[in-house]
This record gives structure tokens, C-alpha cells and sequence, in this order.
């Protein structure tokens, strides 16, 4: 009903006769499984038998977010509760390794107390499933329902109900074992997460999914602690890989990182400058090199750092205890190096735009109108850019006027 | 308003980049007969919202009357659940996005009378509520009263787009005194990146729908003063690519639905003339399908409704020649 990318046939050619009873054939047994499925719930079977069947469905169709909310009821109302049959499960949990299994009393058992009060309102529980599980059956189910999804997801990357789905199962993980096996599915997450993004880099799921991640991992409740200095490191490796240049996520987290990352290093004014300094070098040799300065994604980036430097009040900040003085010789050098930039690069419109976006924040940090030069460069630079770029120029029609005042 | 233009006005544009209204209008009112095609069967989860995108694309194109209205508002109220929300069909779980788009057609068929006549009764804290009532009580039961934002449903996953979509239901309902309007601005407000844009969540990228949710929430409440209009709408004005479409974010590539979210988003804080209009329009009309009908996310690729409804949304925000104006929001 959503379709993104799929190219349109240039005719359309009718079915044949025997496509469409094959079709027919297939959306009746599709329809018989979903039939099936209902009035397995209606009855409250909640069975292994009939987590299989919603299996079947939902590998034909990971959208219906239905049944994955009656596959959350089977487990909450059923299977949580009940030693897990791994013979009739053996179809979706053959990759699990039997040793997995933790045979020691130390996974909580949990009561038909801890039932969210929420969704036990909507369905009731079945009155059968009250008696407490093996220890170990609960860790053996979610890792099995973890596993089942994977495929689903490397499939359908930007299902939302897949990750929606995935989270819900480990929050489950978080209320019903102990903390140190808790801990242990949100760490193969971290790799699972990490090998999406190798997959899809730009993956707007994939980096969300990543933060939360991280933040379940570092929660005390996980015993866990900070993650901030490898996080970093993810984002430089990133950066640094195929076509990391131009990936904004991958700035976009780096940028979020920062602040904490120098706080918990405990950094004094001195290391803080340097890290800017570093920053800065990083973003502009990339810049030269690969030939960067047209990809909006490094500009993001530069943004940002200025941003520190011109807009600080109420954002992040590397240099907190940056003077007005050292503000203005920072943007100053940058305004330097950017007129360097564009010896080569008289074509690059970011330039331009950083130019004179940056010359009138200097005035502004020094409270001051700009003077006859200043002026005369950004209208020369405004100039350059409603050549470059037609397509904004309402937006430099009102960037002149403001430059006129 | 303008008329309905005909084929061949004088100065109008060449004849592939013609509003095919007809073939539009066809291909919506066709949606619902494909029931002897699988996929038809396999995008049940999107009834009711497919649903409310034709319905719009049909109001928008001043064809309000080509989906019979009975059966239509039938169609709505057989998705209600037990707990008072909408279904994408009936017999799926109540979610508050498909509860929106049903609270949405019937305020675009005039259909609130007939909810409270034949709505489900329901009970919320030992009270009974009827028509309206219940469904903003739905709703409203899906607000966080910690933080301000809203769940899709009972099982509780948050999400910028959930917090616009449940103050855009409430707000239509006349009922956005059942939640907490100011806690769920603090929460927007907490989403807002330096480079003025919004995520899904504090803390993550900034992305055209996101924006476009957190700027719409922003305007129900009324409260578009706390966005830096400047820094966003460099933001969005940067989507643009050289086909004159928008892009969802920086090096993507540009998508019919993207460049309603663009659009809309740089009207409510008034910087749609800081892209190049005409250049937008042309790429929306070659998404179309003229002979079949619809609009696809990029010109060549497979129609589908939701992308005919952002289309039609697109062209009538551009005050396209015949179109009814549409609302930012
Ligand atoms: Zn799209």
C-alpha cells in the first residue's frame, strides 16, 4: 500500500488463467492460516503449536502487527510459563545451541503478578498457565523468538513492527530474568545492530535501535556502565569507512557523544580546546581530501562544531569555558581557512553559505554591525550562491534583504 | 479556489505534466475490488488507513462523493474495538494510528453523528462513555503522564509521530483537554537537534517526518514560537535535489511522500518560497500515472495510494490550479 522503489512495468500484462488460480489458490490459504490463527486465540490455545502457525504468517507477511500482538499474548499467557517442548519448536529453534540453556536457579522466576496490569485488561489470562516454568525457559523462548526475527529482519530491514516487536521481547527479558542474563541478550543485540549497519549504514532504524541498545546496556538496572568512549570509537570507525564521509547518522551520534564523552574524561580547559582543534583538523582534511567539500553530510558536521563556538547557549558545548575573545578567534581562523577552501572549490555553494553565515555570527558574537568589507563579502559571496544555486532563491532573495538592513 | 482546468487551457503545461484527475479518481475507487489479488489480502493492516489517504486524495481533487459515504462510515465503524480504538480492519487490534485516520474520515464524511449513535460503548475507570467520548479516552489512555509523549498501543513503544497523530485525533474530536498539552510541547521540545530539526526521540537524527509530526503537534498546541524557524528551514530547504523533488534526509534520495512532509513543514513555519515551486510541482506530476492512475514515490516506479494522497497533498499546498487547499496539518 506503501511502495518505495519498485520500478512500473512499462505495459501490464493480464494474468494468465493459470496465475490467477494459483493466486487464488494462495491468498485462500493465506486466509485459512489467519482464520486458523483466530480461532486457536479465541479459544486461548496458547501452544507452541499455535506460535508456529503465527510463525507461518508472519514470515509471509511481517507487517501484520495483529499477530505479532497475539504472538506477545501466547508468550505472556502460555509459553512463558510452561517448560518449552523443543521438539515441536525444533522448526524455529534448530540454530540454538542446547548449552545455551541455563540449568542453575539463577533466572528469576517470575508470577502472573508482573503481567503489565494494562494487558491483562484486554485479554484474560488463561487460568491454566498460573504454574511457574522451568528455570531456563523463559531465556530459551526469547532467545528462539530473537532468532526467528533475524532472518525477518536482514529481509525487511525497515519493517517497524520487526524492531517494535524485538524490543518489546527484551524488555520481557529485563522484567523476567536476572540482570546478568538480561545483560547478555542486549549484548548480542550490540552485535546484531552492528552487523545491520554494516549491511544498511544509514539506517534510521538500525541507529535508533543502536542508542537504545546502548542506554539498556549501560542502565544500572543491567549493572551496567558507561559505553560512551567505545561509542565514540564506533562513530570514528564509521566515519572512516566506505563512504562514512558522507554519513550523517554517523556524525549526527558523534556529535551527541561529545559533551558526555568530555565530561566523563573529566577534561580540563586545555584537553577540551584540543579535542576542538582535533575535531576541527578531522572535519577539514576530510573536507580536502576525497573531494568532501560538496557533501552536505561533513557540513552537518562543521555546523555543529561552529555551533559550539557561535550559538552556545542552550546546545552542546566542548569549550564551556571558551571566552568571548577565544570564541572570536576560533570563528576568525575558520573564516580563514573556509576563503582557503574555495581556491579549487569556486564551484562549492557550502562555502559560500558557510562564509557568510559565519561572518555575521562573528558580528553578532561581538555585538557589533559588520563593517564595509564585511559587507561587501557576503554580498559578493550571496552573489555566488544564487548562481550555484537557483533553486533556493527565495531563500537568498531573503538573505539579501536581511544583508541590506 | 480555482475551477477544474480542462486539457489544452491555453499556457497550460505540456500534456505529460497534466493533474490526471479522471484516472486518479478511477484508481481510488478501484482499490477496493482487487480482493482476488494477494496483496490485497497482505496490506489488510493498512485498510483504514489506505482508506483515509483516499479519501483525502478525493476531497483534495473536489471529488468528495466519488466513495459512497454510507459505506464508508459502515467501513469505520466496523474496525472500532472492544477498548474503544479503531483497527486497521475489523478484527485487528486497536492502534492509534489506524484510531486517527478513522477519527479523520469521520470528520471529512460528516460522520460523527453516526459514531454516536452506533460507536461502542465503553467503560474507562468503572464510567461508561459513549460515540466521541470513548475514542478520545482511547486516545488519551496512550499519553505518557511522565514525559508527555504517547504510546501506539498497549504495548507501549513511543514515538514522536504517535504524539502528533494523538493530539491530531484529540484536536479533531474537540477533546485536547483529556491529555496534558504542555508536558507533550516539553517533549518536542526536548527532540529539537541544533541544527534545528527534529527525531523520534530525544537524542536522535533529525528526519523530514519526524519534523513534520513535531511541527504539526507544535501547531495544534499552538506553540510553533519554541521552533528556530531560520535553522530548520535551511534544513528543509536542503532537501531539494536537481529534479526539483524533496528528500527525508541529507544524500537520500528525493520520494513524493517526503516532499509533502518538506513542503508542509516549511509552510507552517513560512518558508515554503526557500525552494523552488515550480520546479516541485512538475516533479510530483511526473510521479503520476497518467493512463492508470496514481501517483508513485518516484516517476516510473509502482503507484499506491498513500503516495496519491502526498501527492494530491503536495500539489494543492503548491495551489495547484483546481485542487482543494489543503491544511499544513
Ligand atoms: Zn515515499
Amino acid at each position: 500500500m506503501a511502495s518505495h522503489g519498485v520500478a512500473r512495468p512499462a505495459t501490464i500484462v493480464p494474468r494468465t488463467e493459470q496465475e490467477r488460480i494459483e493466486e487464488e489458490r494462495e491468498i485462500k490459504q493465506y486466509r485459512e492460516l489467519e482464520d486458523l490463527i483466530r480461532s486457536k486465540i479465541a479459544e486461548r490455545q496458547y501452544t507452541v503449536e499455535v506460535l508456529e502457525l503465527t510463525s507461518k504468517l508472519l514470515k509471509k507477511n511481517p507487517e501484520y502487527y495483529t499477530i505479532w500482538n497475539v504472538r506477545r499474548r501466547l508468550l505472556i499467557y502460555g509459553l512463558f510459563s510452561k517448560p518449552l517442548d523443543s521438539s515441536s519448536h525444533s522448526t524455529e529453534s534448530q540454530n540454538i545451541s542446547q548449552t545455551d540453556i541455563p540449568t542453575t536457579s539463577s533466572a528469576k522466576p517470575f508470577s502472573s503478578s508482573s503481567i503489565s496490569s494494562e494487558a491483562s485488561s484486554t485479554t484474560p489470562q488463561n487460568p491454566a498457565s498460573q504454574s511457574h516454568g522451568k528455570n531456563g525457559t523463559t531465556l530459551d523462548i526469547i532467545k528462539a523468538d530473537l532468532d526467528f526475527l533475524f532472518p525477518l529482519m536482514m529481509k525487511y530491514p525497515k519493517c517497524y513492527w520487526l524492531w517494535n516487536y524485538r524490543l518489546w521481547l527484551l524488555q520481557e527479558g529485563n522484567q523476567r530474568l536476572g540482570a546478568e542474563f538480561a545483560q547478555e541478550l542486549w549484548s548480542r543485540e550490540l552485535i546484531l545492530v552492528g552487523k545491520m549497519l554494516v549491511k544498511d549504514s544509514r539506517n534510521f532504524h538500525g541507529w535508533g535501535y543502536r542508542r537504545t541498545v546502548v542506554s539498556q546496556l549501560e542502565s544500572p538496572k543491567l549493572n551496567g556502565k558507561s559505553m560512551v568512549e567505545a561509542e565514540f570509537e564506533y562513530t570514528t570507525k564509521m566515519i572512516h569507512g566506505d563512504k562514512g564521509l558522507s554519513n550523517f547518522s554517523a556524525w549526527h551520534r558523534r556529535s551527541k557523544l561529545i559533551p558526555r564523552l568530555l565530561d566523563e574524561r573529566h577534561a580540563n580547559d586545555a584537553t577540551r580546546r584540543k579535542f576542538l582543534d582535533d575535531e576541527f583538523d578531522l572535519i577539514i582534511s576530510a573536507m580536502y581530501t576525497d573531494s568532501y567539500p560538496y557533501a552536505q553530510s561533513a557540513w552537518f558536521y562543521y555546523q555543529f562544531l561552529m555551533t559550539t563556538l557561535t550559538d552556545y547557549i542552550g546546545h552542546a558545548t566542548i569549550t564551556p569555558n571558551f571566552t568571548t575573545l577565544d570564541r572570536s578567534e576560533y570563528v576568525i581562523r575558520q573564516l580563514a581557512i573556509l576563503k582557503d577552501m574555495l581556491d579549487g572549490a569556486e564551484d562549492c555553494k557550502w562555502i559560500y553559505s558557510a562564509l557568510i553565515e559565519y561572518t555575521l555570527a562573528l558580528c553578532q558574537m561581538e555585538e557589533r554591525e559588520p563593517d564595509i568589507d564585511e559587507k561587501q563579502d557576503c554580498k559578493a559571496w550571496l552573489a555566488e550562491l544564487r548562481k550555484l544555486d537557483p533553486l533556493r532563491s527565495g531563500r537568498w532573495a531573503d538573505l539579501d534583504n536581511s544583508l541590506r538592513k | 479556489m480555482a475551477l477544474v482546468s480542462g486539457p489544452g487551457r491555453a499556457g497550460a503545461l505540456p500534456d505529460e505534466l497534466q493533474l490526471a484527475v479522471e484516472a486518479h479518481v478511477k484508481y481510488i475507487q478501484s482499490l477496493d475490488t482487487r480482493r482476488d489479488e494477494l496483496e490485497y489480502w497482505l496490506t489488510e493492516h493498512l485498510r483504514l488507513n489506505g482508506l483515509y489517504w483516499g479519501v483525502t486524495a478525493l476531497h483534495l481533487l473536489n471529488r468528495p462523493d466519488a466513495l459512497p459515504r454510507t459505506e464508508t462510515i459502515d467501513f469505520v465503524l466496523s474496525c472500532q474495538a472492544e477498548n474503544g480504538g479503531f483497527g486497521a480492519a475489523p478484527g485487528h487490534d486497536a492502534h492509534l494510528l489506524s484510531t486517527v485516520s478513522g477519527i479523520q474520515i469521520l470528520a471529512m464524511v460528516d460522520g460523527y453523528e453516526e459514531l454516536e449513535k452506533r460507536g461502542k460503548v465503553v467503560a474507562f475507570e468503572g464510567k461508561e462513555y459513549k460515540g466521541k467520548e470513548v475514542v478520545g479516552r482511547y486516545l488519551s489512555g496512550l499519553q505518557n503522564k511522565e514525559t508527555g509523549t504517547f504510546a501506539g498501543d498497549e504495548w507501549g513503544e513511543e514515538d514522536t509521530r504517535f504524539l502528533y497523530a494523538g493530539l491530531n485525533g484529540l484536536n479533531l474530536l474537540g477533546l485536547l483537554d483529556l491529555v496534558n498539552v504542555d508536558l507533550a510541547v516539553d517533549y518536542i521540545v526536548s527532540c529539537a537537534n541544533f541544527d534545528g530539526g527534529y527525531g523520534v526521540s530525544p537524542g536522535a537524527e533529525s528526519h523530514s517526518g519526524q519534523i513534520f509530526t513535531c511541527l504539526a503537534a507544535l501547531s495544534i498546541a499552538k506553540r510553533i514560537d519554541t521552533v528556530d524557524k531560520d535553522k530548520l528551514g535551511q534544513w528543509l530547504s536542503e532537501r531539494q535535489v536537481e529534479q526539483g523533488g524533496l528528500n527525508g534526509r541529507p544524500e537520500k534520495l528525493e520520494d513524493v511522500c517526503y516532499s509533502w512532509w518538506v513542503a508542509s513543514s516549511m509552510t507552517m513555519i513560512g518558508r515554503l518560497h526557500w525552494i523552488d515551486g515550480k520546479k516541485l510541482t512538475e516533479f510530483i506530476l511526473r510521479c503520476q500515472d497518467p493512463v492508470g492512475g496514481g501517483f508513485a514515490d518516484r516517476p516510473g516506479d509502482m503507484v499506491d495510494v498513500f503516495h496519491t494522497c502526498f501527492g494530491v497533498a503536495g500539489l494543492s499546498l503548491l495551489e495547484f490550479e483546481g485542487l482543494e487547499e489543503v491544511d499544513a496539518v
